[in-house]
């Protein structure tokens, strides 16, 4: 195997150390995404140049990414749903991946216990959610019971905690 | 409270922005052939209604080899439910706090260390709240996805 394929895009981050400026830039970004560079380099008092250096760095490490968050009921999506999956003769890491692959299944865990899986799910209205469940989800190979939960309101979903994966 | 839903040159302006929100108004203009006033006007538009928030998201874990914990919350009485979810939703930690139907009263969901982090967390930051009657976790052991564009933008 050759050094260029171990450090293929696949790879999670790169370890890049960061320092007090890089983290002073991220703080920054997260208050506002699209605060200038003139802005961020006066406010750090560095150069500008040094500040489109530090952002493209981050981001090319895959250690930062500046991007928008759709509020899901301006996306349309007036229904969020927390489903327990059991699986049945095939592995839950590969319903998990197939699950994965349908964009309105935000979030997708495989955990131990009573269920197999645990996903996160959001549909535009009844009739959307109820394709989504039993078109999609109930007739998928290697799915055995989905438990489904209902949120009737959403207090939070802002992790910090988030893995990247290119968007498809 | 129902938001209002974007338009067609909103999705399209978002969609851009989604994967690189550092893009210029003008890139986004020339893109779409609508004017840089009209892009500026929008993403002001949409963040000041809350209907997007540009913000930098951080692939670093909050702890090396984390797991997504999910608690479920059963309150004392069904009155409590709104109560408690509101002083879960101020636990910085916690990543998501719904108000449920079905398996139980409110899910939160965080990311622990381990299961001895997990019992910790829920121990002195959970269980003691008033309202909360019992709690039962998962702890997960493989995060195969988490689509960070999909959020409720509430500050």
């Amino acid at each position: 195997m050759s050094l260029a394929s171990i450090s293929s895009r696949q790879q999670p981050a790169a370890q890049i150390e960061l320092d007090e400026t890089d983290h002073r830039i991220i703080a920054l970004l997260r208050g506002d995404g699209r605060l200038p560079y003139r802005s961020i380099a006066r406010e750090l008092n560095l150069t500008e140049a040094t500040v489109r250096a530090r952002v493209r760095r981050l981001e090319e490490s895959r250690t930062m990414r500046v991007v928008a968050v759709t509020d899901i009921e301006a996306a349309g999506y007036g229904m969020l749903l927390a489903i327990g999956v059991q699986v049945e003769d095939r592995s839950p890491e590969e319903v998990g991946r197939d699950m994965a692959a349908i964009p309105e299944v935000f979030s997708v865990n495989i955990v131990v216990g009573t269920q197999d899986l645990e996903i996160l799910m959001v549909a535009e209205d009844q009739a959307a959610l109820q394709g989504l469940l039993h078109e999609k989800l109930a007739t998928m190979a290697g799915v055995r019971r989905l438990t489904p939960a209902l949120a009737v309101n959403v207090l939070k979903n802002q992790p910090d905690w988030v893995p990247f994966h290119d968007p498809a | 409270m129902t938001r209002r839903s974007l338009d067609e040159i909103d999705r399209q302006i978002v969609a851009q922005l989604s994967t690189d929100a550092r893009t210029s108004n003008r890139q986004i203009a020339s893109d779409l052939g609508v004017t840089e006033g009209t892009v500026r006007a929008r993403i002001k538009r949409m963040e000041e209604e809350k209907q997007i928030r540009i913000t930098a998201v951080t692939n670093i874990d909050r702890f090396r080899n984390g797991s997504l914990a999910y608690i479920w919350i059963e309150v004392e009485r069904s009155y409590q439910v709104r109560e408690v979810a509101s002083e879960l939703a101020r636990i910085t930690e916690l990543g998501f706090v719904g108000e449920m139907l079905g398996r139980s009263d409110i899910l939160a969901i965080t990311m622990v260390r381990s299961n001895e982090h997990l019992a910790e967390f829920v121990h002195q930051r959970i269980s003691g709240l008033p309202g909360v009657r019992r709690t039962e976790s998962t702890l997960g052991v493989n995060f195969v996805k988490h689509d960070y564009r999909m959020a409720r933008i509430v500050s």
